[in-house]
């Protein structure tokens, strides 16, 4: 080593200040004087900066939540296992913590009585401890551990103790005592006195108690096999199918989006629960916590709840029950184990393991053409919402075509801003209607029904009181979810007026609330508490939901826009309440004039479908958000019109003249449907239009004297179609309630049959509207895509360029060019 | 006041659970973040961590307070990342890296906001920093990793990867003479000598 190696070791160890006095000065005094080492100097401090500046990547919140499940389940064992192993501890060489699970069943009752006592008999015999785990088609990992506790308690088992049916044991005590207990105990391990339910970080509540309460079983102890001893396994009970087995594990792996890492110890959800309907149903749901949820025992076999964990990680998870009031979660005594009445039908997820990726989306059932004759009517409740298009694009921007049920196109038409003329006079929105031949199939008309609410002036706005409902869950701590939506509240904030308030309640295991209403004058008090924001913590969104309406109620503004705003990745660990109940309670609130909106955020986990169903219930619109121009689109730009109603329950009927027109289809709002006697019946709820909106819709129109027949049945016999003449194309109707109003006001415009102009003179609304439900075609490989294709999607959506402010027609080429590439792969 | 780790642990270790969840809440990054540069592998590191945080749970009592707490944890970190290295290499066979997704199975979403440049350059020299460590032989990169990444001392550093304190001294000097070689010369004024 030379002597200018050694100098620069020096000048490293200086630069991390590890340097004595004496060194130091000498490397100072070298320094001065050699320019070479300078250079070395710097560059090593740059180097050296440069590294401390990078960020550290945070470790993801769903795995976050795993280790905090596992440590849960470790110390719930812990509770009562450890403290008593602590005292023998001293004396026993044991060097694993063994633990089992024992399953009862009726129909395998006997079956599992033998492996009691032969689980028992082997406990008796081992003396040394075993390090493996034992094969778990028997309780017999606890045996160890039970036989020490029955010594303890100095009693002799007897097998035919053990309580043979869940039934029995989760209803509670049979017959107190001393006896019972250390039975149940052996069987089932020490009973965890822990919080199971998710709530909170770690660990709310209590430390366990010493004192079990009997009679009851909890599924952190819930033991747990290791997959390949399961396989090799082969005294294994038929609990269920191998394909079924497979699937789950599999699933399992996938779920925790590691299936190779785990190779020696892969968690494997204990599957003993779901008796034979497993075979074919199993499926485990993917909560972000890797939680599973499992259904109550069926009919035929009242069997201990499931579980998931890994011995040597001590992995568990929290297990749902499937029940009439939707999931819900285990907790001690709260075992429901009546047997499900209907077992199709009251349990959708009986015991299935579900895939991977959460996303749920309603099957779209695409409106079919029907003949006039048949169905002269058609009615449907209007729609603004706009996130299937944001969906879509996320789909497209990374790489993947949309899953054909994402794409909802109505809500792509309506994510766009058409140039409908002001609504004069009273009326609050203005109504259009435009007809040409129809683009994809020339034999049929296309026709656009649009309209359009009035503007409102900044004064004429009417004061909002907004609670912002924001999921701080785990999972919600993503870039693109609290991050974005921290971002975009920001920015709203700036415009909010004095007059309107703000409050911010969170939920995260707790509901909290973050923000007090606040009036926009005191903008930085509002800012503050959205920089509080932090994701962390399990969802439970019913508990937030009540306080929010409550928080709302409270600061209610009479004419004013009183809403709360959800924003969530769609994780409702509906901890107490059922999709039932959270929809009657938006639907009162709705009838105290609280509305709700629900903003969507992140990938994986996102239940596209009931947040729409939520919002719809909850009169309000329904977004999603991806990226930052999103979020401000809809917080910000659009704070006019969505936070703005005009109009509320506003019905389309739409009555076509059989002269003119032989069949005709609505295209999108599938959804939206309502029943023709729906459209005077003031009772019945309908969609919501904000201030400045425009809503629109089309119809294929099959003209009359086609030879297309879409008649679906035979002429009536007794009663004689007479059909008027008129020269009408169709009459629009629509019907809406002032906002103050219960009673709806009608307007008709009836829409000549002449209007039906050709492709090249249309306006620029209805070319670039068909381009955008032709796209949607596309993407769902409709039945009814005709001559569709991307090219003329592209050609014409370019000829319609003149209104876009905002460059979203543009970005919606951009999307439809990748599409056009995307597609043709396949 | 925040409480120093060391009052944490021995908190946690007379059964106060609260000081663990603070000691988990401060630890979880950094030490996923040394696991993951150490391992390079997102789904093995995010295993490791669990372990570690297990390990602290379940044996808390193996901390002794001669030691700095984060000294211990990162020793526990190391030690556990080496395992599973093992363990991996043996098994390397059945991997199929996917590089960055591994255990991440979802959709990735491109960032649709254009960057200004300079965040671009900014990004840009991260990576070529990041993959010029990751070149570094082991001891040398986990040395220089302690140091720059956890800001560690050198005889903390010792400490963990149990050498002398003139080893480490000498480890984090050879890591940045060849970062220094290794990165492009804009961004460095000379490597001639």
């Amino acid at each position: 080593m030379t002597d200018h190696e050694n100098m620069r070791i020096l000048i490293s160890a200086y630069i991390d200040e590890e340097l004595p006095e004496t060194e130091r000065q000498a490397v100072e005094d070298h320094l001065v004087a050699c320019e070479e080492c300078q250079r070395f100097y710097r560059d090593i401090r740059k180097i050296s900066s440069s590294l401390k500046n990078l960020n550290s990547e945070p470790l993801s919140p769903d795995q976050e939540q795993n280790i905090i499940n596992q440590i849960k389940a470790v110390r719930s064992r812990e509770g009562q296992g450890m403290r008593r192993f602590e005292h023998y501890f001293p004396y026993s060489a044991m060097s694993t913590l063994i633990i089992c699970m024992l399953v009862f069943t009726v129909s395998l009752r006997v079956y599992m009585k033998r492996n009691v006592q032969t689980a028992l008999r082997d406990a008796q015999e081992e003396s040394v401890p075993q390090v493996a785990m034992p094969p778990m088609n028997a309780a017999r990992g606890r045996m160890e551990e039970g036989s020490a506790l029955r010594e303890k308690a100095n009693l002799a088992v007897p097998p035919s103790e053990v309580p043979s049916s869940q039934n029995r044991l989760a209803a509670g005590p049979l017959e107190p005592g001393e006896k019972r207990k250390a039975v149940m105990e052996a069987v089932s391990g020490p009973v965890l006195g822990g919080e199971v339910s998710g709530e909170g970080f770690l660990f709310k509540g209590q430390p366990p108690k010493e004192e079990t309460p009997l009679g009851i079983m909890k599924q952190n102890e819930v033991p747990v096999r290791k997959d390949r001893e399961l396989r090799e396994q082969e005294s294994l009970p038929v609990f269920y199918g191998e394909s079924a087995h497979k699937t789950e594990s599999w699933a399992l792996e996938r779920l925790e989006g590691k299936a190779d890492s785990r190779l020696g110890d892969r968690p494997m959800e204990t599957g003993a629960l779901t008796g034979h309907y497993a075979a074919d149903e199993s499926r485990v749901r993917s909560l972000p916590a890797a939680k599973v949820m499992m259904a109550s025992p069926a009919a035929s076999m009242s069997l201990t709840p499931a579980i998931r964990g890994d011995t040597a990680n001590g992995r568990a998870g929290e297990i749902y029950n499937y029940t009439d009031k939707g999931l819900v979660p285990m907790r001690p005594g709260f075992m429901i184990v009546e047997p499900p009445k209907d077992r199709d039908e009251a349990y959708p997820y009986y015991g299935r393991i579900k895939e991977e990726n959460t996303e749920e989306y309603d099957r779209v059932y695409e409106n079919e053409f029907l003949s006039v004759l048949d169905n002269p009517l058609s009615t449907f409740s209007i729609d603004v919402d706009t996130a299937s298009y944001a969906n879509v694009r996320r789909y497209l921007n990374a790489g993947q075509m949309p899953p054909k049920d994402a794409v909802r196109i109505e809500e792509m038409v309506n994510y766009f801003v058409y140039d409908y003329p002001q609504p004069d006079g009273d009326e609050p929105f203005s109504l259009v209607t435009e007809t040409a031949a129809c683009p994809w199939n020339p034999a049929h008309h296309l026709a656009l029904i649009g309209m359009k609410a009035k503007e409102l002036s900044g004064e004429e706005m009417p004061a909002s009181n907004l609670v912002f409902l924001i999921d701080v869950s785990g999972s919600m701590n993503r870039p693109e979810k609290l991050p974005l939506l921290k971002s975009a509240l920001a920015v709203m904030v700036g415009r909010l007026r004095p007059e309107e308030r703000i409050s911010i309640v969170t939920y995260a295991g707790q509901a909290g609330l973050m923000l007090d209403s606040t009036p926009g004058y005191e903008k930085e008090r509002i800012l503050r508490a959205i920089d509080r924001l932090e994701a962390g913590g399990s969802t439970a969104g019913e508990q937030g939901i009540q306080l929010a309406y409550r928080i709302a109620r409270q600061n209610f503004i009479p004419q004013g826009n009183n809403r709360v705003i959800l924003a969530t990745d769609g994780d409702f660990n509906v901890g107490i309440s059922s999709d039932g109940d959270l929809t009657r309670l938006i639907e009162e609130k709705r009838g105290e004039g609280i509305f709700l909106t629900v903003l969507g955020f992140g990938t994986g986990n996102y239940k596209d479908s009931k947040m729409e169903k939520l919002a719809d219930k909850g009169n309000g619109n329904y977004y999603y958000i991806d990226t930052l121009q999103e979020a401000r689109k809809v917080l910000v730009s659009e704070l006019g019109s969505m936070l703005f109603p005009v109009a509320k329950d506003v019905k389309i009927q739409v009555e076509f003249n059989p002269s003119t027109v032989q069949a005709y289809r609505l295209i999108g709002y599938e959804n939206r449907a309502l029943a023709k006697e729906d459209f005077n019946d003031d009772t019945k709820d309908a969609g919501e239009l904000g201030a400045g909106h425009t809503v629109t819709a089309f119809y294929e129109i099959v003209p009359a004297g086609s030879s297309e027949d879409h008649r679906k049945t035979d002429p009536l016999q007794y009663m004689e179609t007479v059909v008027g003449d008129s020269g009408d194309l169709m009459t629009v109707k629509l019907r809406y309630k002032e906002l103050q109003h219960d009673t709806s006001r009608l307007i008709t415009r009836a829409v000549p049959a002449s209007q039906a102009g050709e492709p090249e003179e249309v306006s620029d609304n209805f070319r670039f509207g068909a381009a955008v439900v032709e796209f949607g075609l596309l993407l769902r490989d409709s039945a009814f895509k005709g001559q569709s294709s991307y090219l003329d999607v592209l050609q014409r959506a370019k000829a319609s360029l003149e209104a876009d402010a905002w460059g979203y027609r543009q970005e919606f080429i951009r999307l439809v060019e990748k599409a056009a590439v995307l597609d043709s792969a396949y | 006041m925040k409480r120093a780790d060391e009052e944490l642990i021995l908190e946690f270790q007379n059964g106060h659970e609260d000081a663990f969840e603070e000691l988990f809440r401060k630890y979880k990054t950094p030490v996923f973040n040394f696991v993951m540069r150490l391992l390079r592998n997102r789904a093995d590191a995010e295993d490791v961590v669990a372990e570690v945080f297990m390990k602290l749970y379940t044996h808390k009592h193996s901390y002794k307070p001669q030691a700095r707490f984060s000294t211990w944890l990162f020793t526990v970190a190391r030690n556990t990342s080496i395992s599973r290295a093992r363990v991996r290499n043996r098994f390397s066979s059945l991997w199929v890296s996917h590089g960055q997704s591994d255990g991440y199975e979802e959709i990735p979403v491109p960032d649709s906001s254009p960057l200004p440049p300079e965040h671009l350059i900014g990004r840009e020299t991260a990576v070529v920093l990041q993959e010029a460590v990751e070149k570094l032989p082991d001891d040398q990169k986990e040395a220089l990793i302690l140091r720059e990444y956890h800001n560690f001392k050198y005889d903390d550093i010792a400490a963990i990867m149990g050498c002398s304190l003139e080893n480490v001294k000498i480890l984090i000097y050879r890591a940045r003479v060849r970062l220094r070689q290794d990165l492009p010369s804009i961004l460095m004024e000379g490597q001639n000598d």
